[in-house]
């Protein structure tokens, strides 16, 4: 279930986990600190290092003191195999719901993801 | 920077006078052309700066007490301050004035024009500078004085201020008789006399006047500060 | 700089506008004040900066009395809608009062900020716009640098625009010049991410006091069907409810644990968040609804 507490610094973690999912943001690379997110998405600091302390607790980043952020070595390989984990309960299982609350046949949907893969 | 206000007011009254003195002399040239100037010009003319005086005093407590307090000065710190700009400011105000009869007795000697009073003053000649000089200055310090004790109870007592009209005119009185001149009457420096003699054992002086005026002046002082030693900023705009 | 008020108590005659106040605030935070009107949100600033005395209580700053102390006032700085900063002749001259007054005083910033709001600094302060005084006392109160700075509804007057520079300017110069700064406002939603922790003050006495975050994360609103919403919320501190036709959305105060939330989507409801300006006006509702 999505946790519906405080979406701002939710959303700057997710922000960041999907920079380094999609390797924008590299092992070991430095993340911008707090007070450049907290004056980016006018907040607090405060709730910006919340988002960093999340992602800290979750392996995504780790801490050099007095230097700043860095994303961890393995932060992509790990987000990745979590996402596998829940790609199909929290994309896939809701797509097939709503398609058949809209009465599109799952064969659609199959022709449709192989046309996708053609292209 | 210490005294700003005192440098402010100086300057700003500066202008005021500069503006003042060209229209006296604008309307002095136009009656001595036309032959009905009989008397000083700036003897009548002089009656204003006694209120500006007065609206100082309580410009000081309108407006500079809130700001000072609400950059941080305390009550305390401001009062110290208010005070000496107070007392240095009346002695300015006496200059200009000084000033005003020598330009003015240049003037009238030029022109030719009678350069007499008509009232009863310290100075019995638009020219003697130390008695002009003592006369405005008792009247700057003591109208400038009552000025600040009105402003500040009203400025804390809104209409209740209405209380302290006659403090300050007893204040005003009291400097003015120190003068010893008519209209206030010398029956209250003949009682400044007395109690002078009597309770501080002092001889009778010329610098009685001035004696009498610190007397006001410190009274006044100390009555203002009853009221702003612990008094609020108000709320809302007056 | 650190605040301690213990059961501050100030009347204005037979008015009690503060009805003992207890607050602690730490150092180096920004704080959002909130009340409705006449809560007493000017008149805590006003005893805080020693613009007034209090009836009773104790207010200490960094562990000092605050009142006629010039140690403590002078890194103190209140802005208000009075204008006693700035009601002083030309914007020039205001500014040289501060200048003059105020140990910390950054003059050229002072400037770009008058340039920001598009000030003109020799007209005289009183003959200015209600939203262009009241960007003067933001120039004052911001280019003071005061390690504790203090705007109580500094933004009347200011148009959308301009209220976005204010925000941004207290934001970036806080992060620049870290202190303590408290914001009163009633524009809640355009203020409250600048806020670390958030106090109601309610008829004079403190209503709440936490984290922001904390404080939102307790606001939950429950949607659904009326009776699986009633059977859900009943025993919770219910703050307001509304009905469009069978489904009814509630708002509920106090934290809800995974189970609860499980069992809520169990039951076919949803839960959404509250945002800081519904929360206050919930908890600050006069109607008896607020716990």
């Amino acid at each position: 279930m999505l946790d519906d507490r405080s979406p701002i610094y939710r959303q700057i973690a997710e922000r960041i986990k999907a920079d380094v999912m999609s390797g924008v943001l590299k092992g070991d690379e430095k993340v911008m600190s707090t007070n450049q997110y907290a004056a980016y998405y006018r907040i607090n600091p405060a709730t910006a290092a919340k988002a960093f302390q999340q992602l800290v607790d979750e392996g995504v980043l780790y801490k050099k003191r007095g230097i700043g952020m860095f994303v961890s070595p393995d932060a992509q390989e790990k987000l990745r195999a979590k996402r596998r984990e829940t790609f199909f309960t929290e994309v896939v299982d809701p797509m097939v719901a709503e398609a058949k609350a809209a009465g599109i046949p799952l064969r659609d949907i199959i022709r449709r993801i192989e046309e996708l893969e053609d292209s | 920077m210490k005294f700003r206000i005192l440098l402010a007011n100086c300057l700003f009254a500066l202008l005021v006078w500069a503006a003042f003195w060209v229209l006296v002399t604008l309307i002095t040239v136009g009656l001595g052309l036309t032959g009905r100037l009989t008397q000083s010009a700036w003897e009548v003319a002089a009656q204003l700066p006694r209120w500006y005086a007065l609206f100082f005093g309580v410009s000081l407590i309108h407006e500079y007490l809130p700001l000072y307090v609400a950059h941080g000065r305390t009550r305390r710190q401001f009062g110290v301050e208010g005070a000496l700009t107070l007392i240095l400011f009346a002695p300015f105000l006496a200059a200009l004035l000084v000033i005003s009869y020598q330009l003015e007795s240049v003037l009238y000697g030029l022109a030719g024009w009678p350069h007499v009073l008509e009232r009863a003053h310290m100075f019995t000649e638009p020219t003697q500078v130390p008695l002009v000089f003592t006369e405005y200055l008792i009247e700057a310090l003591a109208w400038s004085t009552a000025g600040a004790f009105m402003g500040a109870a009203f400025y804390r007592f809104r209409g209740g201020g209405l209380l302290s009209i006659p403090v300050g005119v007893l204040l005003i009185a009291f400097a003015h008789s120190a003068m010893g001149v008519e209209p206030w009457g010398p029956f209250l420096l003949a009682w400044l006399r007395v109690l002078s003699r009597v309770v501080f054992d002092l001889p009778d002086s010329p610098l009685m006047p001035l004696l009498g005026t610190v007397g006001v002046l410190v009274v006044g002082l100390l009555l203002t500060w009853a009221i702003i030693r612990d008094m609020p900023l108000r709320n809302q705009a007056s | 700089m650190r605040i301690e008020v213990e059961d501050l108590v100030l009347r204005y005659g037979d008015v009690t506008a503060l009805d003992g106040i207890t607050l602690t605030l730490e150092e180096g935070k920004i704080y959002g004040l909130l009340g409705r009107n006449g809560s007493g949100k000017t008149s805590l600033l006003s005893v805080l900066a020693a613009f007034r005395k209090p009836t009773a209580g104790r207010v200490r700053i960094d562990g000092q009395p605050v009142f006629e102390n010039g140690r403590v006032t002078s890194r103190i700085s209140l802005i208000r809608d009075v204008g006693e900063t700035v009601n002083i002749g030309t914007g020039e001259e205001a500014l040289s009062y501060a200048e003059a007054l105020r140990p910390n005083w950054d003059g050229e910033y002072a400037r770009s900020l008058a340039e920001l709001f598009k000030i003109d600094l020799k007209k005289s302060v009183k003959n200015m716009s209600k939203g262009q005084r009241s960007a003067m006392g933001i120039i004052v109160g911001l280019a003071s640098r005061a390690p504790l700075t203090m705007f109580d509804e500094a933004y009347l007057g200011l148009d959308a625009p301009a209220r976005q520079v204010f925000y941004d300017q207290v934001l970036a110069d806080y992060l620049a010049h870290p202190r303590t700064i408290i914001m009163s406002t009633h524009l809640i939603d355009e203020v409250s991410g600048l806020f670390e922790e958030v106090v109601i003050i309610h008829k004079g006495r403190v209503l709440a006091h936490e984290e922001k975050d904390e404080l939102l994360a307790k606001g939950t609103s429950v949607t659904g069907p009326a009776a699986a919403v009633d059977a859900f919320t009943a025993g919770m501190t219910v703050l307001g409810s509304r009905s469009l036709g069978p489904t009814k959305s509630v708002t509920v105060y106090g934290e809800l644990d995974d189970a609860r939330r499980r069992k809520a989507a169990e039951s076919g409801l949803e839960l959404g968040p509250v945002d800081l300006q519904d929360l206050f006006i919930h908890l600050t509702a006069e109607d008896g609804a607020a716990r």
